[in-house]
């Protein structure tokens, strides 16, 4: 797997002290429980006293590129990942085993970090 | 929206100058020369002084352009109306309506729009010149990750496409091929050599489904428009190109569960606006010049103008219809894919030179209408313009 150097700023602090953890944060509506992505700020319902909760980390691929490498770039697999609670995210999928096909694929997350960087989650085929 | 042909007509909006730099691998020049540059000729083509001029609207590629500045690079004096836009790939459209706006309200008589970018540099590759985000936050994380970038994003959305509707590469390449054989024809295009669906589908794969040949080139340059009023046009040098209709649409996009990622853009909605505002139909369009940061991205513009039923843009591109012989005339310059990457500017300068009957060897029998599309993020921001010719 290839990430790259990421540095939190005040809007990704919270999410990544999460994966830092281990875990997978989304924000959550307490008005209606609606998930939402990490970047939200607002539920389509209206709340905007948003919670971070974690994931259950497992989701399936939406859609997908082999993004080919070129010089010191490696070729990654990048993707949409629909998590089972509802929010996309954009992402790259990795590990042995990977099908041509991606469609539907069920993951599984993980994390990965570029030497002291934040850890930055990608996603693996589930067993 | 109000009908384009409402208030006095000699308000009415026009544009009626045109300028463009030298475009492409030109070095040595940065963006706010090669804006100012863009405004002087656009002006002098129009028969128009410097300081005629008392609108000024600035837009800037990934190179951070000159933005108000440029009135002070020009010695602009006593504007009368002056911002810096952004909404990406809409931005041209985008500014044309803004300007239309300004002088059918009196607010402005002659407003230049203006994009310039610069990414090339002289010994460094085309990709790098879009590379170097600053890695911090949501947009770093999106990039550490690996999903950045407007291609890979772009990719996933033509495949998204492809595996709700059947949408092949093939189809795609026709687009490529076609719009390449127009370039043949425009001596400002940078790459002029016809190819072939096989050159196509065996060029090197950037992010599948995407080959080189589906990808825009990179250019440095500055085009602008001078858009003024009919009333003041008249006694300009050009024909004046009308501004008839317009309209744009931001969908909006909540990224979850069950959203038309890849499958739709807001040319669904911006089009049709456009189109009543001019009062002519789809079936009136002579020439089409849109956006095309990928051959994907035309396929879809295609579809949602409604051109054909939804998902079937793949065979709609693929059936023959495009390229110099076809009956559908769309981008007749060779686009960015083939001929120059001014984001906007682009299609709204082929349709300009079109719209006003000086295309040369790839002139279009009937140019009275003209559909200017402009897209910008991956399908999040979209402009038409509805221009009219020089018969009209
Ligand atoms: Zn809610």
């Amino acid at each position: 797997m290839t990430v790259g150097p990421v540095q939190r700023d005040e809007a990704t602090a919270a999410f990544f002290d999460g994966t830092a953890r281990g875990e997978f944060l989304l924000r959550r509506c307490p008005d209606c429980g609606t998930f939402l992505s990490p970047q939200a700020e607002q539920c389509p319902e209206g709340g905007t006293d948003l919670e971070w909760v974690p994931a259950s980390g497992l989701g399936r691929v939406v859609t997908w590129s082999v993004v080919h490498g070129r010089g010191v770039f490696p070729t990654v697999v990048a993707a949409v990942v629909e998590l089972d609670e509802g929010p996309w995210w954009w992402t790259q999928v990795t590990g042995p085993g990977l099908p041509d096909d991606l469609a539907g694929l069920r993951v599984r997350v993980d994390f990965a970090r570029y030497e002291d960087n934040e850890a930055v989650p990608v996603f693996r085929p589930m067993d | 929206m109000e009908p384009a042909s409402a208030g006095p007509a000699h308000l009415r909006p026009v544009i009626a100058g045109l300028g463009m730099t030298d475009l492409g691998k030109v070095y040595g020049r940065g963006t706010t020369w090669f804006a100012a540059e863009a405004v002087r000729r656009a002006a002098a083509d129009a028969g128009l002084g410097l300081s005629d001029i008392d609108g000024l609207l600035v837009s800037s590629g990934v190179t951070r352009g000159p933005g108000l500045s440029l009135q002070r690079a020009l010695d602009l004096r006593d504007l009368r109306l002056l911002s810096e836009m952004n909404s990406f790939g809409s931005t041209a459209g985008a500014m044309v309506q803004y300007a239309a706006m300004a002088v059918r309200a009196g607010m402005a008589d002659v407003v230049a729009c203006v994009f310039a970018d610069a990414p090339l540099r002289e010994g460094r590759s085309t990709g790098a010149a879009y590379g170097g985000a600053p890695a911090k936050g949501w947009v770093g994380l999106l990039g550490a990750g690996g999903a950045g970038g407007a291609t890979t994003m772009y990719a996933m959305a033509a495949r998204r496409h492809m595996m709700t509707y059947g949408t092949t590469s093939e189809q795609l390449g026709h687009v490529a091929v076609a719009q390449r054989a127009w370039a043949a024809m425009n001596p400002l295009a940078q790459m002029r050599t016809p190819i072939s669906l096989e050159d196509h589908q065996s060029s090197r794969w950037v992010a599948e489904p995407f080959h080189l040949l589906d990808c825009c080139l990179v250019s440095n340059g500055g085009i602008a428009v001078i858009v003024t009023s009919a009333g003041r046009a008249a006694s300009l040098a050009r024909p004046p190109v009308h501004v008839l209709g317009w309209g744009q649409a931001h969908p909006g996009r909540f990224l979850r569960r069950d959203e038309d990622f890849g499958l739709a853009s807001g040319a669904a909605r911006s089009g049709p606006a456009a189109l009543a505002m001019a009062g002519v139909s789809l079936d009136d369009i002579d020439v089409f010049e849109l956006y095309d940061c990928y051959t994907y991205t035309v396929m879809i513009t295609l579809e949602d103008y409604g051109l054909c039923g939804k998902g079937e843009g793949g065979a709609l591109v693929s059936s023959g219809l495009l390229g110099p012989e076809g009956k559908l005339k769309v981008n007749t310059g060779g686009g960015q894919l083939s001929s120059y990457y001014m984001w906007g500017m682009t299609p709204l300068s082929e349709a300009v030179i079109q719209a006003r009957g000086e295309a040369g060897e790839r002139q279009v029998d009937r140019h009275e209408l003209v559909l200017v599309s402009g897209n910008g993020g991956v399908l999040d921001h979209h402009s038409t313009l509805i221009l009219g010719g020089t018969s009209r």
